[in-house]
C-alpha cells in the first residue's frame, strides 16, 4: 500500500514513496528524459522497486504544459474571434517587454495572423445579443481548418463570461466537423473580463493541449502495463492537485506544476514544525523561485506569465529570478559585475561539471570555497572537476584584479544579493518585514546559500525541511484537490443586493461540482471559499476580499473590502465601491503521509560527523566537520562552520550559526 | 577611502534596491490612480551635490527628467538645509517637466552632515487650473495650467508650513487626495532614511560615499566608451511640431546639430521654433532627458541609470523655444517634444551608426478624448485612449506593431473592449492592425492600430491632441515612411474627414456615428526593393501588407498559391528601380522659408519635374540618399528652378550624407493626408 509522488524538472526527474504501512519514505532523482517525460518516470520507479499493484495513489508534478508553451512546439491552432477583434491575440496590451531598447524584437504571437478568424457574432456587455452567430459562417471556416490541418481550435468571443452561448454553439459546430482536434471556449477556461488575458490562457490551454493529452494517456498506459491501477493526479498552479481528465482538458492549469507542490510541502512542513510564517526558496540551476507564506497561508496571483503570454487563472503567487547554480558570472562594460540571469544550464553547465562549460558559475565558486565537495556525485552522477572551477573563477578574478578566493566569495555574496532582492519583492515592497519570518530553503542549492541570504536580509532562522532535494515530490503528496472558479459580473455595492451575491456563488458552486464530476473527481468532503474581486469606481485593478458563502448583508462586504484596501494602500476614499468577480474555491482535503520523527536512539553527534573538509569562509580556510544529516540525532544543537550533507543537496552552516535537527526532521539554523 | 570591488557591487545594488523599495511605497500609499495603477510616478537617490546616484528604471519620460528638478531646487535652497527640512516643488520653468509633475525632496544628514536626497516626483492627478485634470489642450499660457510651487520647504526643521500648505489645497481639486500624495512621498523618502542610515552603519559612511563615486564613474566610463566608438563629426537632421493657427497649418521646425567629440556628444537645438501660446512647448528638463533616451535605446539599453551616465552628454536648448520654454507659455503637454528629440535624434545619428538605429517610431502620445454627458443613464463619461503606434525597421527585424515607444517603458497602450463596453456608450466595432501602415523597407516599419468606437449615448465629444497626423515617421537607409496618424467620423460608411488632421478639439459626434482612430506607423529599414521576397509573400499571407503594395513598393509579385514569383519579382524590381525619380543637386544659399512662428523646409521644383513626380505645390514630400534619414519638405512649384535640378542647402546634403552635384531620389510620401492641409501665412 503506498503513494507515489512523481515530480519532473529539466534536469533531474524526483520520486518520493509513502509506504503506508511502514510510514516510511523513500527518495530517488533519476535524469528526465526530455523527449518523452514517462521514460524517466518508469525507469524511476523500476528503480524504486515499486510494488504496482498495491499503488493508490499517483500525484505527478510535469513541466509538459509549460515546456510545450516556452518551445513553441504546441499544436497547429487557429483561434476563431468576434469580427472586428482578430487582432486581440496579436497585438496584446501594446506594451514595451524590452526597456529603452530602439532594437526590441517584435514579439512572436502564439499563432500566425493568418489562423485567426472573425467570426459574425456579437454579444453586448449586459450579456445581450447584438448579432446572432453566423452558423453557416462557422461551417465554411470549419472547412478551412480542416484543409490546413488545425489540431487545436480556441473560440474566444467578446463577453463570453458574460453570455457564452455563442462559443458553446460555435464549439459544438468545430467539435462535430473536427471530432479529432482539441476545442476550448474561452468561457469555460476563465469566466472573467479583459478579452486579451481571457483570449490567451484560452489559446494557450488550446496550444498545449494535444500535447499533454498525449503524454497523459501514453503515461497511463504505460502504468497500466506495469500493472499499476492507481488514479493518476496531476499538480495544478494553485497548489491542488486534479484528477488527470480534468487537467487533459484543462492543461493551462498545470502550468506551474512543480513550484507549486514545492509550496504545498513548505507551508505542510512550516505548519508542523511551528514555522507558519516563512519565506520558501526554491534554487534549481537556472533560477530560484521564492514564495511568501504567512500563518500557513500562501498568497495567490493572476498575474501568471508563461513566456510573453498571460494567464489570468488563479496561481500561487511565486516571484522567480534567474539566479541559480548554473548562473553565469561575468563583468560588463565599465566593470560591472553580475551573476545570471545568464546561466550554463544542465549543458554545458558549470566548468566544474566538465561538460564543456568554462564560464565561471555560482556552482564553480561553491566548488572552489570547498562547499560543494567532490566525493558525492551530484544526483548520482555528474562528479566535479575542481581544477576547472578554478581556471574559470581565476580567470575573472585576473581581470577584475582580485584573487580567486577573492572573486569566488564575491560571486557568492552577489548572488546573495539578488536572492534577497527577490524576497524583499515579496515581503519588504509589500510592506512585510522579512525579519519575522524563517527562510526555507529547498531544490539543489537553496541549502548552500540560504544561512547567507538570511543574513543578507536580518533574517535569524533557516528551516531547511526533509528531503530539501526532492521536496516538490514530497509536496505532491501532500496536496489537496482545488478548483477555483471565475465570474465577472460588474455592479456596485450600491446597486447590489446581498441575496445576489449569495446566488451568484450558489451557482457558481454549482457549475463547478458538475466540471468536476465530469472529471471523475470525488465528491467527499468539500470545502467552498468564497471571494470577491472589488475595487472602488474608476480603478483599473481590483483587490481580492475574502467572503462568508452566505454573508448577510452588504455592509459587512463593503468594510471588509475597506480593510483590505487599506492595508494594501493605507487609506481608503469615499468613492463608490464596485464588485467586479465573483470567486469560488472548491477543497477537497486528502489524506497526507505522517512523516516519522527522526530517530533519536543510539545517535550522536559525534557518530554523525564523517569527515573533515576545507572550506573557506572571509578569506580564511576553516577545517569544518561534515555531518551526515541521516545520522544526527534530533534536539542537539551543534556550531558553524559546519557542512551538512545528506542525499541531493548540502547545507552550509557558516561560522556565527548554529544548527540542530528539530522534532519533525527539519534542520533549523539560528543566526546565534 | 579604497573599495573592494565585490563591496562595491554590493553597495550599487542596496542603493537600487532602496530607489525599489521607495518606489513600492509610493504604489502602496498614493491616493491617485494615476500614481498608483498607471505607475506615473518616478523615484530618485541624489548625492548632496545633486548628483543622481540611483533611480527607478520604468518609465522613461518620468524617470530620466527628475535630475534637473533636483538641482534646481538645490541651486536655489541647498546652502541653507538642515535636518527636518523638506523640499516641494513643480515649476516647470525650475527643471519640471509639467505643474502635474509635483516633486518631494528630502535631505538626509548623518552626524549632522547632508549625505543624500530621496526624490519623488509623483502626477498628481489635479494642480488646479482651467480644466479638471489641469492638463488642457487649450492652454495659452501657465496660469491655466494649474498652481505654479517654486522650489519651497514645505517642512522646516520638523514642522510642516501649514500656511503654505494651505494655499497649495485651497487651489487644487479633491484636495485630500492631494494631500494622500504627498504623503505617499514623504513616506517613500522616509524608507529610503532609513535604509540609507542602515546602509552607513552597516558598510560606514565613507565607503558608501566611495561606492556612490565609482558607481557614477564606471557608468560614465560605460557612456564614453559608447560615443568613442563613434567617429568624430556634426551630424544633422531637422523635424517638426504640428499646429494649426486660425485653422491654417504651421509646422514648428526643430532643428538638430549633434556633435560627437572623441567621448562626448553635443546635442544643439539651437533654430528651434520659438515657443507657441499652446501646450506644444517643453521644458529643457524634458528635451535634455530626451536625448538622454535616445542615447540609452540607441546604444546601451542597460546601461545604469545615474549622474555618470549623463555626464558625457551636453544639450543646448535655446531659452525661449519649444525645447526650453519660458514663462508664462504652457508646458502642459510634453509628450510630443520628447517624440521629437528622439525622432531629430535617430535622423542623425542615422548618419553615424546607420547599423544601430531604426526608423521612427510611434511618432507621437496620441491622446484621443470621447466623452459627454449620457442623458440615458445620467452620467457624465469620458473615455481616454492612447493606442501605440508601430516602431521602426531596424537592421535585424521588422517593427514591432502597435508597442509602447522608448520613452514610456512598460505602459499598457491598448484598452480592453470589454472593460470599455462595461463603462461606457461605446461599442467597439473594430481593433485591428492598420494594413500597409508600416513604413515599407528591407525590414518593414510596425503596424499602427485602427480602431472604430461606435456611440451608443444619445451624443458625444471627441477631442484629438497628437503630432504626426500631417508628417509621418520617417525611414531610414532608404526605407519608407509609416503612415500618418489618422481620425475620421464613419457614418454607415460615409465619411467626415477633420480640416485639422491631429488637433480636434470637442467635435460633436451623434449616436451610432463611428469615431475611426488609427496611430503612427514605423519607419522603414533599407530599400524595399531588397526585401526578401518570401517575407513579403508572408507579411501578405498574414495581411500586414496589402498585395498592391507588395506589387508597387516591394515589386513582389505572388503566384495564385500566395508564394512569390522570382523570376516576375526580379523584372518587378528592375522595372521599379528604374521608375525612381533621381534628381540632380545643384547648391543653395538657404532652402527655408518662413511661416506664421517658424520656418520650414521647402522643395523647389521646376513644374516639369513636379508633373514627372506627380506632385503639388505645398505638397509634403521626401528626398532620400539612402544612405541615413529620409529628409522631408514642402513642394514650391518654381519656374525659376532648371528642369532637371534641385537646389539644396549644405545641411541638406549633410542630412542625406552626399555632396552637392550627387543625385537623391525624390519621392511622394504615399501615405498622404486628407484633406489637403493650408499653411498658415507667414507673419509680417
Amino acid at each position: 500500500m503506498s503513494w507515489l509522488g512523481v515530480d519532473v524538472g529539466g534536469t533531474f526527474t524526483d520520486l518520493v514513496l509513502f509506504d503506508r504501512v511502514s510510514g516510511s519514505l523513500r527518495i530517488l532523482k533519476t535524469p528526465s528524459t526530455p523527449r518523452n517525460q514517462s521514460d524517466g518516470i518508469l525507469t524511476g520507479m523500476g528503480l524504486l522497486g515499486i510494488d504496482m499493484s498495491g499503488l493508490e495513489r499517483f500525484v505527478h508534478g510535469t513541466t509538459v504544459a509549460t515546456n510545450t508553451a516556452l518551445e513553441r512546439d504546441g499544436a497547429s491552432l487557429a483561434v476563431l474571434t468576434t469580427t472586428g477583434h482578430k487582432d486581440v491575440l496579436i497585438v496584446g496590451r501594446g506594451n514595451r517587454m524590452a526597456m529603452y531598447n530602439i532594437k526590441a524584437p517584435p514579439i512572436r504571437p502564439l499563432l500566425p495572423r493568418s489562423r485567426c478568424f472573425e467570426i459574425d457574432e456579437r454579444i453586448m456587455a449586459d450579456g445581450t445579443v447584438l448579432r446572432p452567430l453566423d452558423e453557416a459562417q462557422v461551417e465554411r471556416v470549419a472547412d478551412d481548418l480542416i484543409k490546413a490541418g488545425v489540431e487545436a481550435v480556441a473560440i474566444c468571443f467578446l463577453h463570453a463570461y458574460a453570455n457564452p452561448d455563442h462559443e458553446r454553439r460555435c464549439a459544438a459546430i468545430i467539435a462535430r466537423r473536427m471530432p479529432n482536434a482539441v476545442v476550448t471556449t474561452s468561457a469555460e477556461v476563465l469566466s472573467e473580463y479583459r478579452e486579451y488575458e481571457r483570449f490567451s490562457t484560452t489559446a494557450l490551454n488550446a496550444y498545449v493541449a494535444p500535447r499533454m493529452k498525449k503524454y497523459i494517456g501514453d503515461l497511463r498506459t504505460r502504468l497500466l502495463q506495469a500493472g499499476s491501477l492507481a488514479p493518476l493526479s496531476i499538480m495544478t498552479s494553485n497548489g491542488g492537485a486534479l484528477p488527470a481528465p480534468l487537467v487533459e482538458a484543462l492543461p493551462v492549469l498545470s502550468m506551474l506544476s512543480g513550484p507549486a507542490a514545492g509550496v504545498i510541502a513548505a507551508g505542510h512542513i512550516g505548519a508542523m514544525a511551528r514555522y507558519p510564517d516563512l519565506i520558501t526558496c526554491d534554487m534549481g540551476g537556472t533560477s530560484t523561485d521564492v514564495c511568501l507564506v504567512r500563518g500557513g497561508e500562501y498568497g495567490m496571483t493572476t498575474e501568471g506569465r508563461v513566456g510573453a503570454f498571460p494567464i489570468k487563472i488563479r496561481q500561487i503567487d511565486i516571484n522567480t529570478i534567474g539566479v541559480g547554480g548554473g548562473s553565469i558570472a561575468s563583468r560588463s562594460s565599465g566593470g560591472f559585475l553580475t551573476v545570471g540571469p545568464r546561466s550554463a544550464g544542465a549543458f554545458p553547465g558549470p566548468a566544474s561539471f566538465g561538460r564543456g562549460g568554462t564560464e565561471p558559475t555560482l556552482s564553480d565558486a561553491n566548488v572552489v570555497l570547498g562547499r560543494l565537495r567532490l566525493d558525492r556525485p551530484l544526483g548520482g552522477e555528474i562528479r566535479l572537476d575542481k581544477q576547472a572551477a578554478l581556471k574559470s573563477i581565476g580567470e575573472l578574478a585576473e581581470a577584475i584584479g582580485i584573487t580567486t578566493i577573492e572573486m569566488a566569495e564575491g560571486i557568492l555574496r552577489i548572488a546573495a544579493v539578488s536572492l534577497a532582492g527577490a524576497i524583499k519583492e515579496v515581503s519588504v515592497m509589500r510592506g512585510i518585514d522579512p525579519r519575522d519570518f524563517a527562510l526555507l530553503p529547498f531544490g539543489g542549492a537553496g541549502s548552500l546559500h540560504a544561512a547567507e541570504v538570511a543574513d543578507e536580509l536580518g533574517m535569524r532562522t533557516v528551516v531547511v525541511p526533509p528531503l530539501p532535494g526532492n521536496f516538490s515530490a514530497l509536496g505532491l503528496l501532500l496536496a489537496d484537490s482545488r478548483r477555483d472558479f471565475v465570474k465577472t459580473h460588474l455592479s456596485r455595492t450600491s446597486e447590489t443586493g446581498v441575496q445576489d451575491v449569495r446566488q451568484r456563488f450558489k451557482e457558481l458552486i454549482s457549475a463547478g461540482e458538475k466540471e468536476l464530476s465530469e472529471g471523475s473527481a470525488g465528491s467527499q468532503g468539500r470545502q467552498y471559499l468564497a471571494s470577491l474581486d472589488m475595487r472602488y469606481s474608476g480603478q483599473s485593478f481590483e483587490l481580492s476580499v475574502s467572503c462568508p458563502l452566505d454573508v448577510a448583508d452588504m455592509e459587512t462586504i463593503e468594510k471588509k473590502f475597506g480593510e483590505v484596501y487599506a492595508a494594501r494602500y493605507g487609506a481608503t476614499t469615499k468613492a463608490p465601491i464596485e464588485i467586479v468577480s465573483y470567486r469560488i474555491a472548491i477543497w477537497q482535503i486528502s489524506e497526507k503521509p505522517v512523516l516519522s520523527p527522526p530517530e533519536s536512539s543510539g545517535r550522536s553527534i559525534e557518530t554523525a560527523i564523517t569527515g573533515q573538509a576545507a572550506v573557506i569562509f572571509g578569506g580564511i580556510s576553516h577545517d569544518v566537520p561534515i555531518y551526515q544529516r541521516e545520522l544526527l540525532p534530533p534536539a542537539t544543537r551543534f556550531p558553524g562552520p559546519a557542512l551538512v550533507e545528506e542525499d541531493g543537496s548540502s547545507t552550509v552552516v557558516p561560522p556565527g550559526w548554529d544548527a540542530m535537527l528539530d522534532h519533525v526532521g527539519c534542520l533549523v539554523l539560528n543566526r546565534a | 577611502m579604497v573599495i573592494d570591488p565585490i563591496t562595491l557591487e554590493v553597495l550599487s545594488q542596496a542603493l537600487i534596491s532602496t530607489v525599489r523599495e521607495m518606489r513600492a511605497t509610493v504604489c502602496r500609499t498614493a491616493s491617485s490612480v494615476a500614481i498608483y495603477d498607471a505607475k506615473d510616478f518616478s523615484c530618485g537617490l541624489f548625492a548632496p551635490d545633486s548628483q543622481v546616484v540611483a533611480q527607478s528604471e520604468d518609465i522613461g519620460s518620468h524617470v530620466v527628467p527628475l535630475p534637473w528638478s533636483v538641482r534646481s531646487a538645490m541651486e536655489k535652497l541647498g546652502s541653507g538645509l538642515a535636518p527636518g527640512d523638506v523640499i516641494l516643488v513643480n515649476d516647470p520653468y525650475s527643471g519640471g517637466t509639467h505643474l502635474n509633475d509635483v516633486t518631494v525632496i528630502y535631505p538626509i544628514f548623518k552626524d549632522g552632515k547632508l549625505i543624500f536626497f530621496p526624490a519623488v516626483r509623483a502626477h498628481w492627478a489635479d494642480v488646479g487650473g482651467m480644466v479638471p485634470g489641469s492638463m488642457s489642450g487649450k492652454a495659452t499660457d501657465i496660469y491655466q495650467e494649474g498652481i505654479r510651487i517654486p522650489p519651497i520647504k514645505i517642512i522646516e526643521g520638523g514642522k510642516t508650513n501649514e500656511a503654505a500648505l494651505e494655499l497649495m489645497m485651497s487651489n487644487m481639486r479633491v484636495p485630500e487626495e492631494r494631500l494622500g500624495d504627498l504623503n505617499a512621498s514623504f513616506a517613500s523618502c522616509r524608507v529610503a532614511e532609513k535604509r540609507i542610515l542602515e546602509i552607513c552603519d552597516r558598510y560606514g559612511i565613507d565607503q558608501l560615499m566611495e561606492a556612490v563615486r565609482l558607481d557614477m564613474d564606471r557608468a560614465e566610463a560605460r557612456m564614453r566608451a559608447s560615443i568613442d566608438r563613434l567617429p568624430n563629426g556634426t551630424y544633422y537632421y531637422e523635424d517638426y511640431l504640428e499646429t494649426f493657427m486660425g485653422g491654417k497649418f504651421e509646422p514648428l521646425l526643430l532643428p538638430l546639430a549633434l556633435t560627437i567629440r572623441d567621448d562626448r556628444m553635443i546635442a544643439d537645438f539651437t533654430g528651434a521654433s520659438t515657443q507657441v501660446p499652446f501646450p506644444v512647448n517643453s521644458t529643457a528638463a524634458v528635451s535634455a532627458a530626451s536625448v538622454f533616451i535616445a542615447v540609452k535605446s540607441v546604444f546601451d539599453p542597460a546601461a545604469p541609470l545615474n549622474q555618470g551616465s549623463f555626464r558625457p552628454i551636453e544639450v543646448i536648448t535655446p531659452p525661449g523655444t519649444i525645447v526650453n520654454v519660458q514663462r508664462p507659455a504652457p508646458a502642459g503637454s510634453h509628450g510630443e517634444i520628447r517624440k521629437r528629440v528622439i525622432a531629430t535624434m535617430i535622423g542623425a545619428l542615422s548618419q553615424v551608426a546607420p547599423s544601430q538605429v531604426a526608423g521612427d517610431l510611434c511618432r507621437t502620445s496620441f491622446h484621443n478624448l470621447l466623452g459627454g454627458f449620457d442623458t440615458r443613464a445620467k452620467r457624465e463619461w469620458v473615455h481616454y485612449e492612447w493606442s501605440a503606434g508601430g516602431n521602426g525597421a531596424f537592421a535585424e527585424d521588422d517593427g514591432p506593431s502597435v508597442m509602447a515607444p522608448i520613452d514610456w517603458g512598460d505602459l499598457v497602450t491598448v484598452q480592453s473592449t470589454e472593460v470599455m463596453e462595461l463603462r461606457m456608450p461605446l461599442l467597439v466595432e473594430s481593433s485591428r492592425l492598420a494594413i500597409d501602415s508600416g513604413g515599407a523597407g528591407r525590414t518593414r516599419g510596425g503596424l499602427a492600430m485602427q480602431r472604430g468606437l461606435r456611440v451608443l449615448a444619445p451624443e458625444a465629444r471627441y477631442s484629438l491632441l497628437a503630432d504626426g497626423a500631417v508628417v509621418p515617421a520617417f525611414g531610414v537607409l532608404g526605407g519608407m515612411s509609416g503612415f500618418p496618424v489618422g481620425a475620421w467620423i464613419d457614418r454607415d460608411g460615409e465619411i467626415e474627414d477633420f480640416d485639422s488632421p491631429g488637433k480636434i478639439s470637442g467635435h460633436h459626434v451623434e449616436e451610432r456615428a463611428m469615431v475611426m482612430i488609427r496611430s503612427a506607423g514605423g519607419g522603414g529599414y533599407g530599400d524595399p526593393l531588397e526585401r526578401d521576397p518570401e517575407r513579403v509573400a508572408a507579411d501578405v499571407e498574414e495581411g500586414y501588407v496589402s498585395e498592391q503594395a507588395a506589387r508597387q513598393l516591394y515589386g513582389v509579385v505572388l503566384r495564385p498559391d500566395g508564394s512569390a514569383d522570382a523570376a516576375a519579382s526580379d523584372r518587378a524590381r528592375q522595372r521599379l528601380r528604374g521608375l525612381r525619380f533621381h534628381i540632380a543637386t545643384v547648391a543653395a544659399a538657404d532652402s527655408f522659408e518662413a511661416g506664421a512662428v517658424s520656418r520650414r523646409r521647402v522643395i523647389r521644383l521646376n513644374p516639369r519635374d513636379a508633373a514627372a513626380i506627380g506632385v503639388i505645390e505645398d505638397e509634403l514630400i521626401e528626398m532620400d540618399a539612402g544612405v541615413a534619414a529620409s529628409l522631408r519638405g514642402w513642394v514650391r512649384i518654381d519656374s525659376n528652378v532648371p528642369k532637371g535640378c534641385l537646389p539644396i542647402d549644405e545641411r541638406a546634403c549633410a542630412i542625406m550624407k552626399i555632396k552637392v552635384g550627387d543625385k537623391v531620389e525624390l519621392r511622394r510620401i504615399l501615405s498622404s493626408v486628407r484633406p489637403r492641409v493650408l499653411f498658415a501665412d507667414a507673419a509680417e
